[in-house]
């Protein structure tokens, strides 16, 4: 064991690295988004959709959230060209997220729709309301302050998912990781730096995270 | 195209093939079940590390501290790639698969550690103080009365997240351990179409997932309600 550290060799590589984490990140907010709109139209349709598609909607839920995601993105990636249908890496992998990340996110959703006061729907009856303004003015606003920690918490891991964009030939940060080292062989020194990266920004999200969380839901006292 | 593929379906599910596909996925389930309970052990020691009140040990709290918040934010194939590369550059020779039940100990122990924790302080303060009043020992307190107090409430959880976490050792093919990605891998090279390849793979984790799954609902249904129909006033 006569190994010496050398993290002055990636030093240089730094800036490239940093590039990385923020391809990572776009992939990370893009399929978040795009998980967000499934997941709501599935927690909606499941809450008080008609049977069947309440049942489709149970099917896809248990289905995505039993495979693993890296196995459906080789379905989309390697598997449908066989049908003609071909996807770059990015494309893939982002499809792959977001559909994977609808199936966590509509349990989330589910759980905060579930949570709503009967009472609060009732009020909002009595004021004449309909559906869609319900859904603005009073589901909506309560869902996401009730599932923002879950929500927060499912954001960090698809973050930290997005590492395996690497295996199909993404540029992000731990696909940068790989390059830089079959160039240097300065392993430790590379994936301890990527994952210092990934802990301080994942660190950083969490903080702006609850800080909007604390911002958005705070409390407001209606001026006289 | 469609029936190129189905016309492979026999010739995939020959008798080898099947033998491959089942001790690939027994390796997927020993990676995620070693993971937890090693993970339950150390994060159990982490975990009452964290919380003794004892002055001398704050080096091993803050160790506690930092690794599950460390850990916790590491991506899975990272860790696996440091362990993975990290034998090779330093010279020792171990097996994908020894790599790999390392990796899995070394992250599943964070996040089980957290719920451990999350366990224990759900026990209430008065429960401790009584231990306290009857001269019970600090051994005595933690073995008899949380202890006792705090499982039904960890048990769930950590079996939630051994079943999240067999999806996660899918990545483990990428370090070469022969699990069911990494035998889809194999029979993909050997000849057969990706398609039905991947799609069989992903039905077999759904196959073994789904019903631990359900499983643990039912755990956590039985060990809730044997919790909250202990007689008793409350305390």
């Amino acid at each position: 064991m006569h190994y010496v550290l050398h993290y002055g060799q990636i030093a240089p590589y730094l800036p490239y690295l940093l590039g990385g984490m923020l391809i990572s990140l776009a992939l990370s907010i893009l399929s978040f988004a795009g998980g967000m709109v499934l997941g709501l139209a599935f927690a909606i349709i499941r809450d008080e959709g008609d049977p069947i598609a309440s049942r489709l909607v149970r099917g896809y839920v248990a289905f995505f959230t039993n495979t693993p995601q890296l196995v459906q993105i080789y379905v989309i990636y390697f598997g449908l060209p066989d049908f003609g249908v071909l996807f770059s890496p990015f494309a893939a992998v982002l499809i792959g997220m977001t559909l994977n990340a609808a199936g966590y996110l509509t349990e989330i959703l589910r759980a905060g729709l579930v949570s709503v006061h009967i009472e609060e729907l009732d009020a909002a009856a009595t004021l004449n309301m309909n559906r869609l303004q319900t859904l603005r003015h009073v589901v909506l606003p309560h869902l996401f302050r009730v599932t923002m920690p879950a929500l927060s918490n499912q954001y960090i891991l698809m973050t930290l998912g997005t590492s395996m964009a690497a295996i199909f030939g993404v540029e992000e940060l731990t696909g940068r990781a790989f390059n830089i080292n079959s160039t240097t062989f300065r392993s430790i020194e590379i994936f301890t730096t990527v994952a210092a990266i990934y802990v301080v920004v994942t660190f950083i999200v969490t903080i702006l995270l609850a800080l909007f969380g604390r911002w958005a839901f705070r409390a407001r006292v209606p001026v006289l | 195209m469609l029936g190129f593929i189905l016309a492979e379906i026999p010739r995939l599910f020959t008798i080898y093939n099947v033998i491959l596909l089942a001790k690939a996925a027994l390796t997927t389930l020993a990676l995620s079940a070693v993971g937890c309970v090693v993970g339950l052990f150390c994060g159990a020691l982490l975990t009452v590390a964290r919380l003794s009140r004892r002055p001398a040990l704050w080096p091993l709290k803050a160790f506690a501290f930092l690794y599950v918040e460390i850990m916790r934010r590491v991506p899975f194939l990272i860790t696996l790639m440091t362990f993975f590369f990290g034998a090779q550059v330093l010279g020792f020779d171990f097996s994908p698969l020894a790599i790999a039940f390392v990796s899995t100990s070394v992250i599943s122990t964070a996040f089980v550690a957290e719920i451990v924790r999350s366990g224990l302080q759900a026990v209430r303060p008065s429960q401790l103080e009584a231990a306290a009043v009857m001269n019970f020992s600090a051994w005595q307190s933690f073995w008899l009365v949380r202890l006792p107090q705090a499982w039904p409430i960890i048990l769930p959880p950590v079996f939630a997240y051994f079943v999240l976490f067999i999806k996660d050792t899918a990545l483990a093919s990428q370090a070469g351990v022969l699990e069911l990605t990494q035998a889809a891998r194999i029979l993909n090279t050997k000849g057969f179409s990706a398609s039905l390849v991947y799609a069989a793979v992903l039905l077999l984790y759904f196959a073994i997932s789904y019903p631990l799954a359900r499983l643990g609902v039912v755990l956590e249904k039985r060990l809730g309600a044997a919790r909250h129909s202990r007689p008793g006033r409350p305390v």
